[in-house]
């Protein structure tokens, strides 16, 4: 992960892994004949790929203001979002066709593919000093 | 001893997962702050270092993306809180 510099390719890594990770639970619900865990999950992941669009067009535009004014404008935007994560878990609870729980799990799916990323590398890492040493 | 009726009860009970609602509804506005200082931290880095600007971009994505998941825990278990009682 941290040897890709470029914003835009290590965009478009998450996205490529997230969905290859959501496979396994899209198709196990596909499969139980759950439809609500179906739509529940898709509705929180498309959301929170959206949410990673906006996320990054916000800081392209943070960086180029001053400091103050680009604190302001992240936390503003922050709310926003927070607001959309509401919106988006109150429809899911509301609505008997799509699961809550699968919606919010849909919504984690990235921050969950970006840790589980992170910690690959760090025992790949490790790995390889071990192998390193002993040579 | 004093007994209770279920409806007194009942509505002790609601009014309990209403005020933890709103208590869990608090921690959503931590990662706001934060967000908001890192991104002024990074603002004043690549005025420093206009070269890396792509690695600044990225490290504060990965950040972000990170930070608000409490933000989503919280908003989770108001409103499971809130439907579910």
């Amino acid at each position: 992960m941290k040897e890709i510099q470029d914003p835009v390719k290590m965009q478009k890594e998450i996205i490529k892994k997230t969905y290859l990770i959501s496979l396994f639970p899209i198709i196990s619900s596909l499969i139980a004949g759950s439809f609500d865990v179906f739509l529940g999950f898709i509705f929180g992941l498309i959301i929170s790929t959206l949410l990673l669009r906006i996320k990054y067009n916000n800081i392209r535009r943070a960086l180029d203001m001053n400091m103050e004014k680009a604190e302001k404008f992240i936390r503003n935007r922050y709310f926003i979002e927070y607001a959309l994560y509401f919106i988006v878990l109150f429809t899911s609870a509301r609505n008997t066709r799509i699961n809550f729980l699968a919606a919010a799990v849909g919504l984690f799916m990235m921050k969950f593919t970006v840790v589980l990323w992170s910690v690959i590398d760090l025992f790949k890492d490790t790995f390889q000093s071990k192998i390193d040493e002993y040579k | 001893m004093i007994e209770f009726s279920p409806e007194v009860i009942r509505t002790v009970i609601r009014t309990a997962s209403l005020i933890g609602a709103g208590a869990a509804l608090i921690a959503g506005v931590g990662p706001g702050i934060g967000m908001g200082y890192a991104a002024g931290k990074a603002t004043s880095a690549v005025r420093r270092q206009p070269q890396a600007r792509g690695a600044i971009i990225t490290t504060m994505l990965l950040g972000q993306i990170i930070s608000g998941s409490t933000g989503i825990y919280s908003l989770v278990i108001a409103i499971f809180l809130v439907f579910n009682t």
